[in-house]
């Protein structure tokens, strides 16, 4: 399997994670407002407001991922970014790892969950596209006659 | 290359810290396990007060016996680093 193969398949696969996982914390949202609803996860109203707004957020993202994943040479930075969100959302969890309150909620899961989201930051440092390939399938693009944004190498306006 | 060979050095050095997270003499996890463990199985509402030892803010070692006889409020709370 090629490597621009395997990054498409890792941002769909990201991609879709983050589009249930948007999806269910927007649920989570409005279930909690059901009268005697019991929260899904231990927080109140003020958490829940930023649960839905982390939702929208996912899925928004998720958007980008299954965009890149369709046409990677032309969504480079989608890859770019997302790794360094990945390494920051690894670091969040080692900080909340030490901190006693989330030890005693999730214990270990955190340190897992960050080494989870380390491995598939460094699978996409290796696997996205170089700066080489965009430019050159741009130049494809353009030769061709093609849309760019039709094309895997296309820049879109 | 050189930002990707930087980047992966970040990240192999975060999942280093990842796995010496626990062994780490300034990361490793307090005693909050025996902590609980004690709570959960010594201290109850109707339950004698367990055999204590605290060190108070004054520097002095407060033992249960120092407490009995009088009327006493013991309030807990968890540290960040428990």
């Amino acid at each position: 399997m090629g490597r621009l193969r395997l990054y498409r398949l890792l941002m769909g696969t990201l991609g879709v994670a983050f589009l249930l996982f948007g999806i269910a914390m927007v649920a989570a949202f409005f279930l909690y407002q059901r009268p005697h609803s019991t929260p899904g996860i231990p927080t109140g109203p003020v958490g829940h407001y930023f649960v839905a707004f982390t939702g929208c957020a996912l899925i928004g993202w998720a958007g980008g991922l299954v965009g890149a994943a369709r046409a990677p040479l032309a969504s480079r930075t989608v890859g770019t970014t997302t790794a360094f969100v990945l390494v920051l959302m690894a670091f969040i969890r080692m900080v909340a790892w030490v901190i006693g309150d989330y030890w005693t909620w999730l214990g270990e899961t955190p340190r897992y969950e960050a080494a989870g989201l380390l491995l598939a930051a460094l699978a996409l440092i290796w696997l996205r596209p170089t700066v080489a390939e965009t430019m050159r399938a741009k130049a494809g693009a353009v030769v061709g006659g093609v849309a760019p944004a039709a094309t895997e190498g296309g820049g879109g306006a | 290359m050189i930002l990707r060979g930087a980047a992966t050095m970040v990240v192999l050095g975060l999942l280093a810290l990842d796995l010496a997270l626990p062994v780490s003499p300034v990361t490793a996890r307090g005693r909050e396990a025996l902590v609980r463990s004690d709570v959960a199985t010594q201290i109850a509402v109707g339950r004698p007060l367990p055999e204590i030892s605290l060190v108070g803010l004054d520097g002095r070692v407060h033992t249960r016996e120092d407490l009995l006889g009088h009327r006493v409020l013991l309030t807990f709370e968890r540290s960040v680093d428990w």
